[in-house]
């Protein structure tokens, strides 16, 4: 489903954000992305989204070159992905409600699709009562909530989740990594990229340690050692 | 279309109010904008009016010889509105110019004693000849001054008033190009604020912007919003410019009168309504909706 092949990012000639960097997620996989901040697993994230292009390699998904992607496609490109940040990154303006909305209305969903998905996603999620509410009127956890039933709106084929649980306390990031194992078992791809040992030892899924821009373990069921 | 329309608008609606007070200062800075362009529209107006007057006052006369005959003078005053130099011509007859001198000196009685002396009309009959502009009295006067003139006119005061003319036309044209200098410039710098207003406003949504693209908006369905934010915040200071305006001219239109010597300016305003209105609503919402578009331009590449 997705092919890093030797991917290299350097953002000068003497740093190196990623090195020679190769792998494959297969689909309906759960896999977690570990290193410590600074190890690229922000950077590899920014690639797969097209968010950067890589200096080097290249990135394959459902085989297509992803570099080659037209600006004008991305949009299309990008609504494949649910993506979860540990910014959570809402649209202040908008309610919760029409943050989880917004991703429909992109996909072209119509008002009556909206109207009877948004209410349930924000159920199964847990936040039903504060759909009228702005994310400045959230917690953190409230938040990541939110961001999860706006990634799952779009019925994407893959989650990305960037250090989802970064900001939040250990009984709020228990329910988010819940939430993303339902979401998973429901047929979704899950990347999860994390600096969080307890949450990847409780996982007991892949594993992708990177070091250094470099990928130094991948394992089936792995543990988390950096 | 229609459904992209609709949320469209919706999200740019929503996105105004909800961002109340950086698109107040937006709204006011257009307010400052639209206002300025309008002033300098009423400006101009009121400089029309004053250099009109000024024009009306200056003329040159042609004194004819006394032996031409009264078709003769409607023959000359007629070539003469032929040329498009040419504003007016009017005919002074000798009867005229002496009824006018005997009513400009009645209480002079040595010098209408004068008159008496010498027994005969002493007076020409002239051509009141007023140009378009001051700076073509030159090319009346080389008409005048062919051959076929020649047996017809005795005299052309020109030389005499030459001095006055020549400065009245470099006055005229000074204050145009001040005006226009003025106008280009101020327009300018209105304009360049606002741009950087609304790049300002815009650079705080940067972050929704990239957050946007990541959910897969299209760039159509991103700058669509801020279009629309930008003919509502052009729209509502167009309104408050045309209220001031009114405002303004209604109270300041008698006073304005009695300084300038006939130049109302509630009655310009009213004539000019309509067009001021345009002006003010195509000027906000252009300047607003193309500031938006040039600075959303950066956050929409890769």
């Amino acid at each position: 489903m997705i092919i890093f092949e030797n991917i290299n990012k350097t953002y000068s000639p003497n740093s190196f954000a990623l090195k020679d960097i190769s792998f494959k997620i297969d689909p309906h996989e759960f896999v977690s992305i570990v290193g410590k901040s600074g190890a690229g697993k922000t950077t590899l994230i920014k690639l797969l989204l097209r968010e950067e292009n890589p200096t080097s390699g290249k990135i394959f998904f459902e085989e297509q070159d992803i570099s080659a992607i037209k600006l004008g496609n991305l949009p299309n490109f990008r609504q494949k992905f649910g993506a979860v940040f540990q910014d959570y990154r809402l649209l202040l303006n908008k309610t919760v409600f029409e943050n989880v909305a917004y991703a429909m209305e992109v996909m072209g969903g119509t008002d009556f699709e909206i109207f009877r998905d948004v209410p349930r996603l924000l159920e199964i999620v847990g936040i039903e009562e504060k759909a009228d509410n702005f994310p400045q009127e959230l917690s953190g956890g409230e938040k990541q909530r939110t961001a999860i039933a706006r990634a799952l709106a779009i019925r994407p084929q893959i989650i990305i989740a960037d250090e989802p649980t970064g900001n939040l306390d250990p009984y709020h990031s228990k329910d988010i990594i819940n939430l993303l194992k339902k979401i998973h078992e429901l047929g979704t791809t899950v990347i999860l990229s994390t600096h969080d040992k307890g949450v990847i030892n409780g996982l007991k899924r892949r594993v992708i340690t990177l070091r250094e821009g470099e990928i130094v373990r991948d394992e089936q069921r792995g543990r988390f050692i950096l | 279309m229609f459904t992209f329309l609709r949320r469209t608008i919706r999200f740019g609606w929503h996105n105004f109010w909800r961002e109340g007070s950086l698109n107040a200062a937006t709204v006011f800075i257009l307010t400052v904008t639209i206002s300025l362009i309008s002033f300098l529209f009423v400006a101009q107006g009121g400089v029309k009016h004053l250099i009109g007057q000024i024009q009306d006052k200056i003329d040159i006369s042609v004194y004819l010889n006394s032996n031409l005959t009264q078709e003769e003078v409607l023959m000359v005053q007629e070539k003469l509105m032929q040329m498009s130099e040419v504003q007016d011509v009017s005919i002074v007859s000798k009867e005229d110019a002496l009824a006018e001198f005997e009513e400009k000196h009645q209480n002079d009685f040595i010098l209408l004693e004068s008159l008496d002396v010498v027994g005969t009309n002493p007076f020409y009959g002239s051509l009141n000849i007023r140009a378009t502009r001051p700076d073509q009295y030159a090319a009346i006067l080389s008409v005048l001054n062919s051959s076929t003139m020649e047996n017809i006119i005795h005299k052309v005061d020109y030389v005499e008033k030459k001095t006055v003319i020549e400065k009245l036309s470099k006055f005229i044209s000074n204050v145009n190009a001040i005006g226009l200098f003025l106008a280009i410039t101020l327009g300018l710098v209105g304009a360049l604020v606002t741009f950087n207003t609304i790049r300002v406003a815009i650079y705080d949504s940067g972050k929704e912007i990239s957050v946007m693209r990541l959910v897969g908006a299209s760039n159509r369905l991103i700058k669509g919003p801020f279009v629309v934010q930008g003919i509502i915040a052009g729209a509502i200071a167009t309104f408050i410019s045309f209220t001031i305006l009114f405002l303004t001219t209604y109270f300041l239109g008698n006073r304005i009168e009695a300084l300038t010597n006939g130049f109302n300016l509630f009655v310009w305003f009213s004539a000019h309504a309509i067009g001021l209105f345009f002006i003010q609503f195509v000027s906000g919402i252009s300047l607003s909706v193309v500031s938006s578009l040039i600075a959303i331009r950066r956050y929409l590449k890769a």
